[in-house]
């Protein structure tokens, strides 16, 4: 609680670090904050021709919306995708890219991973408005209304941010002490998002689960293995809410609250446990 | 008695010297433990108080452990025994210009670097003038830093961070920056400072500068205290010290 109290006096700090994240990023571009949509788009084509055209994935018509549209299903998924890889790739760096302000100010060392996830963030509100517009467009010609979903996909996103926060606050302490941890992270972070359902819909999974019974002739399925990815409760939320338009089931919100707060109460206290030796680890 | 604005007390600090460090994950695994390593004391067993009001000057070869001692005064290492206790508010000043972003400009980083040595926004926004006055280098506020020459970026960084205005300050050897004339502005602010009835703790190898400032001095060597007191017969006690190796 006291420390919560400490990172809350921090905040204009906070505050400062990610603009100067968002502002010096895309300096000298001249597309500036319109490259921040270039790289889903590209997946988003990219994936569309794959998944879509070749190995012909179809996802369930939007239900109550009658939405029935790859590319836009996939961004549902993808763009959270990417503020979450986004932000676990740069957090992991975090402290050891700051090295000469740890060594030289004492200020609060939580605000260097967090404001990695404040400026991948704003990218993704962003990246996120815009989806909002293209599926309300999309909705309003079958008929429907999308606007009144956004306070919930706000919500939706705090989660996945505050769970992105705690991976991004573990990960950078474990690279100051082994400098592997980046490298792992990209491997793993390639395995993970196959291991999602971005491209493909979970309910590819629960066919071929029910297929094969238990693994190895146990009680065991496939799909509950599956379903302790918590990306995969995580994008439930998004698609329900942004492509369905309905409720999503109370128990995915609880267990995304439960992944999200634990992460980050985890976070923390490995955080706080290092912070002070990160100036001579370093 | 007069008021204490920092206590050291009995502050011991090692480090870890390694002689194999694990800091591969396959290094780690191979080798079973994390490592193998040797303590060495930067610092052993230091007393000494500083007065409010006082310039404290810590004076001591290269490698005498008086930079270590300044970063347990600054809260960025944490001695292993002992504690430093601050009496006020404290702002360090290890190094100029920390965390200026290269592509951003003077403007910017002047608010981006003040919020991290600890001001708030209402705070910059107020002294904001009186920053660049000081730093000399209105003319360029908006450009971007990256295309400041050294010396306008170190005073565009000193002149942030001696406006925090805090009760303690702590500096390292930065005032050698500068030019003639920024100097001695510097000197006057440190003489304000102290007419102010604020404390100043600067680290120094040059004991011109610590006899001209300072009224206190600690010397230390191989990390341990030798001398503190009043700063002629400190620094006296020092150069002795020096002179009596051969030459």
């Amino acid at each position: 609680m006291r420390y919560l109290k400490e990172l809350l006096k921090s905040r204009e700090l906070l505050a400062n670090l990610t603009m100067r994240e968002i502002r010096g990023k895309y300096k000298r571009t001249v597309f500036g904050q319109l490259w921040s949509l270039v790289n889903p788009l590209a997946l988003m084509l990219i994936y569309t021709f794959v998944f879509s055209l070749i190995f012909r994935i179809k996802p369930d018509v939007g239900d109550p919306s009658g939405q029935n549209n790859f590319a836009l299903w996939l961004l549902c998924g993808l763009l959270p995708w990417t503020f979450l890889s986004t932000v676990i790739n740069l957090g992991v760096g975090s402290l050891v890219a700051n090295v000469g302000l740890i060594q030289k100010v004492a200020f609060n060392r939580i605000v260097l991973p967090l404001s990695l996830v404040g400026s991948a963030g704003y990218n993704w509100l962003f990246e996120m408005g815009v989806l909002v517009v293209a599926l309300t467009i999309s909705v309003g010609l079958l008929g429907g209304i999308m606007l009144q979903w956004i306070p919930l996909v706000i919500i939706a996103m705090v989660l996945l941010a505050v769970f992105a926060a705690g991976i991004a606050l573990m990960l950078s302490i474990a690279n100051v002490y082994f400098r592997d941890t980046q490298w792992f992270v990209t491997i793993l972070l390639q395995m993970w998002l196959y291991l999602s359902p971005v491209i493909y819909p979970s309910s590819m999974v629960s066919t071929v689960s029910n297929q094969i019974g238990g693994i190895f002739g146990s009680g065991i399925t496939l799909d509950s293995i599956y379903y302790l990815n918590p990306m995969v409760h995580f994008l439930d939320l998004f698609r329900v809410l942004l492509y369905d338009n309905r409720w999503p089931d109370v128990a995915t919100w609880f267990i995304c609250l439960a992944w999200a707060v634990g992460l980050f109460a985890l976070g923390m206290i490995v955080f706080r446990r290092n912070e002070r030796n990160l100036a001579e680890t370093l | 008695m007069t008021e204490i604005a920092v206590r050291v007390d009995h502050v011991s600090k090692s480090f870890r010297m390694y002689h194999e460090r694990n800091q591969t994950i396959k290094s780690a695994i191979m080798r079973g433990r994390r490592s193998v390593h040797e303590d060495f004391w930067a610092l052993k067993d230091v007393t000494f108080d500083v007065p409010v009001g006082s310039t404290f000057g810590l004076i001591g070869s290269n490698g005498s452990g008086k930079s270590t001692l300044l970063k347990c005064l600054a809260n960025i290492y944490y001695p292993n025994k002992g504690s430093v206790t601050h009496h006020g508010t404290m702002a360090a000043m290890l190094e100029v210009g920390s965390g200026f972003h290269a592509e951003l400009s003077g403007r910017e980083n002047v608010f981006l670097n003040a919020s991290i040595l600890g001001m708030s926004k209402k705070e910059i926004t107020r002294k904001f003038d009186e920053i660049v006055d000081f730093s000399g280098v209105e003319q360029f506020i908006d450009q971007p830093v990256k295309n400041y020459s050294s010396g306008m970026y170190v005073r565009l960084g000193f002149a942030i961070a001696i406006n925090i205005d805090p009760e303690i300050l702590v500096v390292d050897e930065v005032l050698s920056v500068g030019d003639a004339e920024f100097q001695a502005k510097c000197f006057q602010k440190f003489r304000d400072f102290k007419v102010a009835g604020k404390t100043v703790i600067l680290v120094s190898h040059d004991t011109k500068t610590v006899q001209a400032m300072c009224d206190q001095a600690a010397w230390i060597n191989k990390g341990e205290l030798q001398v503190v007191g009043p700063s002629a017969p400190t620094i006296d006690a020092y150069l002795k010290s020096i002179k009596g190796l051969p030459e």
